[in-house]
């Protein structure tokens, strides 16, 4: 059944599908060690070419094993099977390969493989647009990567903001010591690492450490990391991210080795980490070597061979041919040798490979076939045999006769590649290094330090060594211990290596552009020759080359073939690999989830709602709500059965015969007190609060610099250097930030501090001619009469038994009661003032109804009736400008510059419809003339528009160019439906111009 | 003149619920048969007043410690007595959380104190609560809700503690620790709702419930 898992490798049985197969696993498998084992080649189909591909590598470099997991709302699309760890009933199958992946109509393109040359997409743009939609269409269809699904996300993500000393990226050899060294010191540290066990390239190995086997020596150390109180482990964690001042985010997946349905809780976190110290341990990846087809199913890294047999008990062929330019493959050779399974040969580019573990292969009776170079793969769907032959010593050559070797298994590999990704999120620019034949990672533009093999150390003892050191440094960076180190080194025996031979492209007996395809980046299919056609076609920077043939552009980001592709460029160009750089890594390290990176900020947790004390009351009667800002605001009260227009009708109605009340506790309220405290408000508001006595209320504009109105609102003066200042709802905090600025940075010499009292403060408001009677029911000792406590006075006083303030502000234009109570007492108040109404049928109101009162008496809206480019003359409002105060007034100056001076400005004025049923849409363009031909001349626009029940007509509020001079004429609206609405320009006030209703008995 | 009765405190609606509701009968989780790991408790209503004021000025620290029996504090902490704690939120500014009616404390204060300073009841703005539990689920509540960190604090001794005003969730609180290892969480009332099922959210995992 399995016909490739070793003997001597057991555990739980775990069943599961792939392409609708059912197959069987064991614990502790991936998903490409299960497949492997159970002989699966063909795993999907390249993306241009559709070729057959299998299992490349063992981790997050894999290109090939792409799957989409799952079904239905919680499928996941495009994971790597070498990453997903295995569970009971696990469903995958392969993305690419519509309509299967053994049979592919794909497959009949790619054997026209040359129709799709490198820039493709490029030149399909070039050609008439009609025909890219046939080719879009075709492309997504056949080669897309995988699905995202189409329902809601059912699973729950989350964030934790994490602070440590010590971040440790990478829990292989280097990183497990890095974080005991830091560990020891008490620093806080974390230590974090994708796969599901800590040990990296440890987990896998055959060396003795300490006199144990490596994976023994693992398990103590972790052991010993756990015992830490200042330590947190996080497996399965990728940090995929390095952003400024040492921010680090770092994807933990909970659950999903749990499966996909049955898990509870958080599937995957977000861990948002501030490190002062980072050490970044996070390997190095084999290189593959690009020969001719060598992405037939059967071809593999060296050390993912060596992983799967070690690691996951599977042998994954049974006949290997083992191709290296370096001596740590030869390692793969032994581990082969172990499993009693037929080793060929061992191909070696380099002439005399002569190195310790080279003897101990030979010695163990393996051929090694040194000066050759493995030419050709061959086979279908899986690898039948390979061409050797025997190459230069700069390797650009074949130099005899080719030879063929029968294999089903061919482990190849190129030298290793430091994993510099993260170094280089930071900026860090990797330095090409002709000693390891690879980048390393630049300097430093973070507090950061790499060790081990993503430095460019590939031996044991070195990683040991580099990660100690870097722990101790970093921890003594932070505060703790000296920097040095404080464990004995580990006793390992690592083989003296010999030079590897730097081989980008093993040459094939004809010339790159007539060989079969070697490929160099196999998610894309990006060949040796594609690379060199893009150079021939004039492409010479190494991030345009990129771009036109889409080298690194997978999910796996070019992890095995960018290092090939940049080499394969430089020789193109007849450059150093030096001077033709590197393309910039960048965030995220591998595809990160967006649930993850949205986490609990989703649904009614996505936005902040915020209530009023009377919230509750509103939601009991039904109120239909309104958002202002983050506030929610009632809008109306609709009785049964009325529409939005009845119920704002009888609202009004109510209102201007009797009386109904507002909840108005949104309203921005600030306590301004100091010695300088009216100097200030003068200064910020266009009229003069010097003489205002307290006990007393004004109404004023504020502007900016540049003259334009920015909020309004009354301010009152509660007692000697002691204010209230309103502000809109919007505008609250910006009002107070703008105070705030003003004080701190341009006046510090006037003595004076804000404090928002906006939450602090209940209030509802009573408006009405029946206004007064209502209040005077439930307060005893506030004389309320016209003398005693006029318009724009407040009083303390006792409302309901609680003690209340009280204002006689409107904005209705009735006679009006602002009651405000600390806000615990809101809903009690808000109650008490319905029962007291009931014999006047006082009306609770919402928001629209309070606009369309307010529109009726011409009173603005600032940011519905002004846009930020209106001045105070603009809104017929010079009566607020105090031009006499002796000192300036913000935005003063500008209301002298030519353009606010000049004629023709857009100017607030009414519109009464010519048809006064007909409402005109706010944002309706004015025209002067209704025949021009479009374009025709907008000399305005609606800013307000509502029904007036009270007066029967619509009602319009607007801003025309020199408006206030064209009292009496008639306007047009042209509307998107072809309508034309006609309406006279008159007084923005339309009701009780004279201001009386405020006096009323 | 006031009463309780007549105040609603801003987590009022949340009082008795827990981030189980539906799963486990009502009874049961007030009864303390199923294990709630995190305990939100909304304290009664007192006085929260804002003080402004130059720490420099002898005669305004002297005030401070004869009516309120406490130190102004530094930065970055609290004082507290039996009756009252007043936390530090800037180089000139505290928040005085007290017993003594609000009205009646403010008074006393301005009387006793002179020159530029601003004392202003914010006592209908703010409620406080104490987030109680096991330490591991009491620090991931914090960490999935504020970006400070608040392990780097000294723990709260006899009558003093640590403080800081800092992003909570999308709104925002004032953080301080306790002797017991608890926390309490000063916010302000328009965003309770927001703030109560951000922290029945949050400990869902440990288990959660709101009391008053």
């Amino acid at each position: 059944m399995s016909q490739n898992r070793l003997a001597s490798h057991t555990g739980a049985v775990i069943d599961f599908t792939f392409n609708g197969k059912s197959y069987q696993g064991i614990a502790g498998d991936t998903l490409a060690s299960a497949l492997l084992a159970n002989g699966v080649d063909v795993v999907g189909r390249s993306f241009k070419y559709s070729r057959p591909r299998g299992i490349f590598g063992h981790g997050a470099e894999e290109p090939n094993a792409i799957i989409q997991l799952g079904s239905g709302a919680s499928t996941v699309p495009n994971l790597k099977a070498t990453q997903v760890e295995l569970y009971q009933g696990l469903e995958a199958s392969s993305v690419n390969g519509w309509p299967s992946v053994n049979f592919d109509v794909m497959a009949i393109v790619g054997a026209f493989g040359r129709l799709m040359p490198p820039g493709f997409y490029y030149k399909t743009f070039m050609y008439p647009k009609k025909l890219w939609m046939t080719y879009e269409h075709f492309i997504r269809k056949a080669a897309g990567l995988g699905t995202a699904p189409v329902e809601a996300d059912p699973d729950t993500y989350d964030k934790l903001n994490q602070h440590c000393d010590v971040l440790v990226v990478g829990a292989g050899p280097a990183g497990l010591v890095a974080a005991r060294e830091a560990a020891r010191t008490g620093a806080r540290v974390i230590i974090a690492d994708e796969q599901s066990e800590f040990g990296g390239s440890l987990l896998a190995s055959q060396q003795t450490m300490d006199g144990v086997m490596a994976p023994r020596w693992v398990a103590s150390l972790v052991a010993e990391l756990v015992a830490y109180k200042n330590v947190q482990l996080l497996p399965r964690s990728t940090v995929f991210g390095y952003y400024d001042h040492n921010f680090l985010t770092i994807l933990e997946r909970r659950t999903d080795h749990l499966g996909l349905s049955s898990a509870q809780g958080t599937r995957q976190r977000l861990h948002r980490v501030r490190a002062v110290q980072v050490v970044l341990a996070t390997g190095a990846f084999e290189r593959p070597l690009v020969f001719a087809h060598n992405d037939i199913p059967g071809v593999m890294l060296a050390s993912s061979v060596s992983t799967y047999i070690n690691r996951y008990g599977v042998a994954p062929g049974k006949k290997l041919l083992l191709f290296t330019t370096n001596d740590s493959a030869y390692q793969t050779a032994l581990d082969w040798q172990q499993t009693g399974r037929q080793i060929i040969a061992v191909v070696d580019t380099r002439s005399n490979p002569s190195g310790d573990i080279v003897a101990a292969v030979k010695l163990r009776g393996i051929e090694v076939i040194g000066g050759h170079g493995l030419i050709e793969a061959q086979g279908n769907k899986r690898v039948k045999r390979a061409l050797i032959a025997p190459i230069n010593a700069s390797g650009t050559q074949v130099t005899g006769p080719v030879r063929r070797l029968n294999c089903d298994l061919i482990a190849c590999s190129g030298g290793w590649s430091p994993a510099v990704h993260l170094s280089s999120h930071t900026g860090a620019k990797p330095v090409w290094d002709e000693s390891i034949v690879g980048f390393r990672p630049g300097e430093s533009k973070q507090q950061e330090r790499s060790a081990g093999a993503c430095r460019g150390t590939f031996d044991l003892t070195g990683c040991l060594a580099e990660g100690a050191s870097a722990g101790a440094v970093a921890a003594s960076l932070c505060g703790h211990g000296d920097g040095s180190v404080q464990f004995p080194a580990c006793a390992v025996e690592d083989y003296i290596e010999q030079p590897q031979q730097a081989l980008f492209l093993v040459p094939h007996t004809s010339a790159t552009s007539r060989a079969p395809s070697q490929f160099v980046d196999f998610q894309l299919d990006v060949s040796a020759g594609g690379i060199e056609l893009a150079v021939r076609e004039g492409f010479e920077s190494v991030e345009h080359v990129k771009r036109y043939t889409a080298l690194g552009f997978g999910t796996d980001q070019g992890k095995l073939g960018n290092i090939n592709g940049m080499a394969i460029l430089a020789n193109a160009l007849d450059q150093t690999i030096a001077e033709t750089g590197t393309t910039i890594f960048r965030p995220s390290y591998t595809p990160t989830t967006f649930g993850a990176i949205a986490g609990r900020d989703v649904k009614a947790l996505f936005d902040p709602e915020r209530y009023t004390a009377m919230h509750r009351w509103h939601v009991e009667h039904g109120a239909e709500f309104e958002n202002v800002g983050q506030w929610k605001r009632p809008w109306y009260f609709p009785q049964q059965g009325e529409t939005m227009n009845d119920a704002v009708n009888r609202e009004c109605l109510a209102v201007r015969n009797s009386v109904g009340m507002l909840d108005a506790s949104t309203l921005g309220k600030i306590d301004i007190q100091g010695p300088d405290a009216a100097e200030f408000i003068t200064r910020i508001y266009t009229n003069s609060y010097l003489k205002l006595a307290p006990g007393k209320c004004r109404y004023g504009v504020m502007l900016k610099e540049d003259g334009m109105i920015f909020d309004d609102g009354v301010c009152a003066c509660l007692g000697d250097n002691h204010y209230l200042m309103f502000t809109t709802t919007g505008g609250a905090a910006g009002v107070l930030a703008w105070l705030e600025i003003w004080q701190q940075t341009e006046w510090p010499e006037l003595q004076v501090y804000f404090t928002s009292v906006t939450d602090h403060w209940a209030t509802a408001t009573v408006t009405g001619p029946n206004a007064r009677r209502v209040i005077a029911k439930v307060c005893q000792d506030i004389d309320l009469s016209n003398e005693a406590f006029s318009f724009m006075d407040w009083r303390d006083g006792t409302v309901a038994g609680v003690k209340a303030r009280v204002f006689r502000i409107s904005f209705t234009g009735e006679l009006s009661y602002e009651v405000n109570v600390p806000a615990h007492y809101g809903r009690h108040i808000w109650q008490a003032l319905i029962e007291a109404g009931e014999e006047f049928s006082m009306t609770p109101y919402g928001t629209e109804t309070m606009h369309v009162l307010r529109a009726e008496k011409g009173f603005i809206i600032v940011g519905q009736d002004t846009d930020g480019s209106m001045t105070p003359a603009d809104m017929n409002m010079d009566w607020v400008v105090g031009n006499k105060k002796t000192f300036s007034f913000i935005g003063k100056r500008s209301l002298q510059r030519s353009d606010t001076l000049r004629e023709n400005r857009k100017q607030f004025v009414g519109l009464k419809t010519v048809d006064g049923q007909a409402v005109l849409p706010e944002g309706a363009q004015v025209v002067f003339d209704a025949k021009q031909k479009i374009p025709m001349s907008m000399q305005g626009h609606v800013t307000s528009s509502y029904y007036s029940a009270y007066l029967g007509h619509s009602i319009a509020l607007a801003v025309v160019k020199g408006g206030l001079g064209r009292m009496g004429q008639v306007v047009h609206c042209p509307l998107a439906d072809g309508r034309i609405i006609a309406a006279e320009i008159v007084s923005s006030v339309f009701y009780d111009p004279k201001g009386e209703r405020h006096h009323v008995e | 003149m006031s009463n309780n009765s007549q105040q609603e405190l801003p987590l009022n609606y949340f009082h008795r619920v827990s981030s189980h509701r539906g799963q486990a009968p009502n009874a049961e989780i007030f009864n303390g048969e199923v294990e709630y790991a995190l305990v939100v408790k909304e304290s009664p209503a007192c006085a929260f007043l804002s003080l402004r004021g130059d720490p420099n000025d002898a005669g305004f620290c002297a005030a401070v410690i004869d009516i309120l029996e406490l130190n102004l504090s530094t930065r970055g902490n609290y004082h507290c007595s039996s009756q009252s704690r007043i936390y530090w939120l800037g180089p000139d500014e505290w928040l005085l959380v007290s017993e003594i009616d609000a009205s009646v404390l403010e008074a006393r204060l301005r009387e006793a104190m002179s020159g530029h300073i601003s004392i202003v009841d914010v006592s209908g703005g703010q409620t406080m609560v104490n987030l109680r539990g096991a330490p591991m689920a009491i620090d991931s509540v914090l960490k999935k809700s504020c970006i400070y960190d608040f392990a780097g604090w000294s723990n709260a001794g006899s009558g003093k503690g640590r403080c800081a005003q800092t992003t909570f969730a999308k709104a925002s609180a004032l953080v301080s620790n306790r002797t017991d290892g608890s926390f309490d969480l000063i916010i302000r009332r328009s965003f309770a709702d927001y703030i109560a099922l951000w922290m029945l959210d949050a400990g869902r995992e440990f288990g959660l419930r709101i009391e008053g």
